[in-house]
């Protein structure tokens, strides 16, 4: 694809990523702002979850609701930061959809991460959401950002197209713990034994759960150069009160950038 | 796996939407996690290859000879002389050319252990029925076998002095030591089986009179009677049948008449036994002759390339045309060259070219076919090579209470023929039960079939060569009749048996946990769907979604699908509400999730659709206000 000029964008940035960092939010809502000529944002749940209990009027009602919004701030097309608000909008709209490690690497990094970690000797490997496995503008985005800000990373066998679930997905974890630890025990057993990049804020925590060190990719873009050394980030979305104390900051950053 | 729900009685009331029924039956008919291996397909009594082959892979032979069992009473025979129709099968066999080593796998099992006192010898109640069996070939054994099991009397009648058939006058005792036969042989006495020896129906015994003592008969007499060619000179002394060669023989380990120079009419199996057996009695060469080329040759390649081996001297394409006597002994046979065997249609029906040769010749064994010898004085009616008339699917004939298994209900090779002596043990077993002899019967695994199995080849999988057997030198083994193959060692049987591809499909299984954990494949999690129940909520509620299953399958059945489309049948059912009390916090978590306080919408820049400049402001739609906070402002 190509940027069009002629064409209003909208970013939704998701969840999960909303209540894990602000901050990397923010930040990337007032970058796009400035790189596309045309550009919304929404903070919505998509409505996956309402979907994968089964409550699929309920998910209809919710979603006609989010796409009123989108409507109403002129959107064409979105561009996503969720693997999973991506599958959900393809799957259940006629909504153009694009992932944001699509569109970064068409207008580029922001000068200062260019080249950022060069002298790091930190190595990653890469975990793909299994959301994303059909997605290999997003996997190739991904893979061109790191190499952009100058990390080395490492390929593990299950990966892209034939990805591990973390354990998390279809809402298995609130009703069956057990085997969601299994099925993350078992993603964590495929993964090359390298500190892990993810872009998927729930991926993210659900590795930390599983005792390996991870990294979303928006951190590694906005955030201090990681080393080798380096501890990540703490599993933030563990803690319900910083779940929502966090998409409250996010919300009002963005509305504030607005200003 | 049982997950709490909040309202039991949901499953209850459960109905399928049309997506997950029509997913469900293409789920059921496609998948072939319960497809049968190649190799057991192909087995005509299905035995269980992958399982005892891997249990020699894993050094457990007393649990490899169990799984034999389960099918087979004839390990250590079939080991030796089994035909392997697996082999041809095996997926080793068609990528790279080098089957697994599966009956020779056997034979090492039964060798290792075989052990009488763990044989199955349970058998059913008495029915009070008896059954008379003529014939204690492999297909009147195993027929015998299974009505004995089944709690019928049985008595067997063989013309011999011992039973085995074909397998103790057609074979040789080099390929197959008799004591192997005999070990084997007593499971019928352990089951309490009668044995009558030395009597021949139609001579010793009528027919009509078996058929009036008893309540079911079964023929299953071999196609014993050997064919002579009737060229010129057949009649000729020295002219031998393959059959009356063979049996005295194995039978004496002689011959009567002179083996100077012996020539062998035929290209399979049974005039490679007849050339090799030539030489273990002193025949000074041994020519063989058949009409079919090296390519069309019956014979197995083992069995040829042992008997070139040994020193029998093969010319391919060559048919008799005369037998030249010299004082009524044979003094030279006249050959032909063979320009083709079969027609256009696949039909045998040989064209003779123009070149001929002489060949000296003491002795001219036939191997050209044998018959089955009628033993009911005409009561039954034969067909081409004697075989009887019968219904193929059940060996019923038209006669009542008589049925038909083995050499004379076509069997070809021993596994063949007792794979016809199962069949017709199923049938005589409904008929004395009274029983309808089609009824619900899945004749398919009565007999070898394609598997419908079709997988990518494992992983990393590498082209590794077979081994073989053990043979015994040449120099030594031609002079005796002692068993020419000495079998596996112990490292060459578990390096040959760790070889074997394990072919299954279940390819999702090893995705997917939870199905791992619940089932054996797709096919056996939703059969009972088709039967009308509701999927397993417990299973459809651990669906993660993450679509592997379907990225494997070779079918790309849409199982995660069908699993994440059920749940919407079960919040139907549940008056639109998620049926689990573990929901309830995701329940909370979504209503937070479109409430204003957390939700915004900005137009930051650009121009709207319309054309006109989009204003940058803050806001949430005002449904969502309600009872939200203002938009932070």
């Amino acid at each position: 694809m190509a940027i069009d000029k002629e064409i209003q964008y909208g970013f939704m940035p998701g969840c999960s990523l909303s209540s894990y960092n602000p901050d990397v939010v923010i930040q990337t809502v007032a970058y796009l702002r400035e790189a596309l000529p045309g550009f919304s944002a929404v903070l919505k749940c998509c409505g996956k979850p309402t979907r994968d209990l089964g409550q699929y009027e309920l998910f209809r009602e919710r979603f006609e609701g989010l796409l009123t919004d989108i409507r109403d701030v002129k959107i064409e097309e979105m561009i996503f930061a969720c693997p999973n608000c991506k599958a959900v909008f393809e799957k259940e709209s006629q909504v153009k959809s694009h992932s944001l490690w699509e569109i970064l690497p068409l207008i580029g990094l922001p000068e200062e991460a260019r080249g950022k970690a060069k002298g790091s000797d930190m190595v990653f490997t890469i975990h793909d959401s299994c959301s994303a496995r059909g997605d290999k503008a997003a996997q190739e985005g991904i893979r061109w950002i790191l190499t952009e800000l100058g990390y080395k990373y490492v390929e593990s066998e299950c990966s892209r197209e034939k990805t591990r679930c973390c354990g998390y997905g279809g809402m298995v974890n609130p009703v069956n713990p057990e085997l969601t630890r299994k099925v993350m025990q078992r993603r964590v057993e495929t993964l090359a034994d390298y500190p892990v990049v993810t872009y998927c804020a729930t991926c993210r925590s659900t590795l930390l759960k599983a005792k390996r060190s991870a990294w979303h990719i928006l951190d590694l873009i906005w955030g201090p150069v990681v080393y080798a050394k380096d501890e990540p980030p703490a599993d933030v979305l563990e803690v319900p009160e910083n779940v929502w104390h966090n998409r409250f900051k996010t919300r009002r950053g963005i509305a504030e950038g607005c200003q | 796996m049982n997950l709490a729900y909040e309202r039991v009685s949901v499953m209850n009331t459960v109905i399928s939407s049309e997506t997950v029924t029509l997913n469900t039956k293409k789920i059921v008919e496609q998948c072939m996690g319960l497809e049968s291996p190649f190799c057991k397909s192909r087995c005509p009594m299905h035995t269980d290859v992958k399982e005892y082959v891997a249990r020699i892979a894993e050094k457990d032979y007393e649990g490899a000879v169990k799984v034999i069992r389960e099918k087979l009473f004839l390990p250590g025979t079939l080991g030796r002389i089994c035909a392997h129709p697996c082999e041809e099968a095996c997926r080793r066999e068609r990528e790279f050319g080098q089957a697994i080593s599966i009956a020779a796998l056997k034979r090492f099992a039964a060798e290792r252990a075989d052990d009488e006192s763990l044989w199955d010898v349970a058998v059913g109640e008495d029915t009070g029925k008896h059954v008379a069996v003529i014939g204690a070939g492999p297909a009147g054994a195993q027929a015998a076998i299974d009505l004995r099991k089944a709690g019928h009397a049985v008595t067997i009648y063989e013309k011999e002095e011992k039973a085995g058939g074909m397998l103790r006058v057609g074979i040789p005792k080099y390929r197959l030591p008799r004591d192997v036969v005999d070990y084997e042989y007593r499971y019928l006495d352990k089951l309490g089986i009668s044995l009558k020896t030395k009597v021949k129906v139609g001579t010793d015994i009528a027919f009509e009179e078996l058929v009036r003592q008893y309540d079911a008969v079964l023929v299953a007499i071999g196609a014993q009677k050997g064919n002579v060619v009737k060229i010129p000179g057949h009649a000729a002394k020295g002219v031998y049948s393959a059959l009356d060669f063979l049996k005295e023989v194995n039978l004496t380990e002689t011959i009567s008449g002179k083996a100077g120079k012996v020539v062998v009419i035929g290209g399979g199996d049974v005039a490679m036994d007849c050339a090799r057996s030539a030489l273990r009695v002193g025949a000074k060469s041994v020519y063989q002759a058949s009409l079919e080329s090296l390519a069309e040759l019956p014979a197995s390649k083992e069995e040829l390339d042992q008997a070139v081996g040994e020193g029998v001297d093969c010319h391919f394409g060559w048919g008799p045309v005369e037998i030249i006597e010299e004082n009524g002994n044979v003094k030279a046979v006249r050959l032909q060259k063979i320009k083709s065997v079969f027609d256009e249609n696949g039909c045998f029906h040989p064209q003779y070219g123009e070149e001929t040769a002489l060949v000296e010749a003491d002795m001219v064994i036939m191997a050209t076919g044998q018959v089955v010898e009628d033993v009911t004085g005409g009561a039954l009616v034969q067909i081409g090579g004697g075989r009887y008339q019968t219904n193929s699917k059940t060996l019923a004939t038209a006669m009542e209470k008589v049925f038909v298994a083995g050499d004379a209900a076509g069997g070809k090779i021993v596994v063949e023929a007792m794979a016809l002596g199962r069949k017709a043990a199923i049938s005589i077993d409904r008929y004395l039960k009274g029983e309808d002899l089609e009824e619900d019967r899945d004749f398919e695994q009565e007999w070898s079939y394609e598997s419908r199995l079709d997988v990518p080849l494992p992983e990393g999988c590498r082209d590794l060569p077979r081994l073989h057997n053990n043979m015994r030198p040449v120099k030594e083994r031609v002079c005796d009749f002692a068993a020419v193959d000495e079998g596996f060692t112990e490292e060459q049987a578990v390096e040959e048996a760790s070889r074997c591809l394990k072919c299954e499909c279940r390819l999702c299984l090893k995705e997917c946990i939870m199905m791992e954990e619940c089932g054996k494949c797709p096919k056996e999690i939703f059969e009972p769907v088709l039967a009308g129940q509701a999927i397993d909520m417990n299973l459809s509620y651990s669906c993660n979604d993450c679509g592997n299953c379907t990225i494997v399958c070779p079918h790309e059945l849409p199982i995660r699908e069908t699993f994440m489309e059920s749940r919407k049948d079960f919040v139907r059912a549940n008056g639109g509400d998620a049926p689990l009390a573990g929901h309830r916090p995701v329940k909370i978590h979504q209503t937070l999730g479109f409430y204003s306080m957390f939700t915004t919408k900005v137009c930051m820049s650009g121009k709207s659709v319309s054309g006109e400049l989009c204003i940058s402001r803050c806001g949430v739609s005002a449904d969502l206000c309600d009872g939200g906070e203002n938009d932070g402002n």
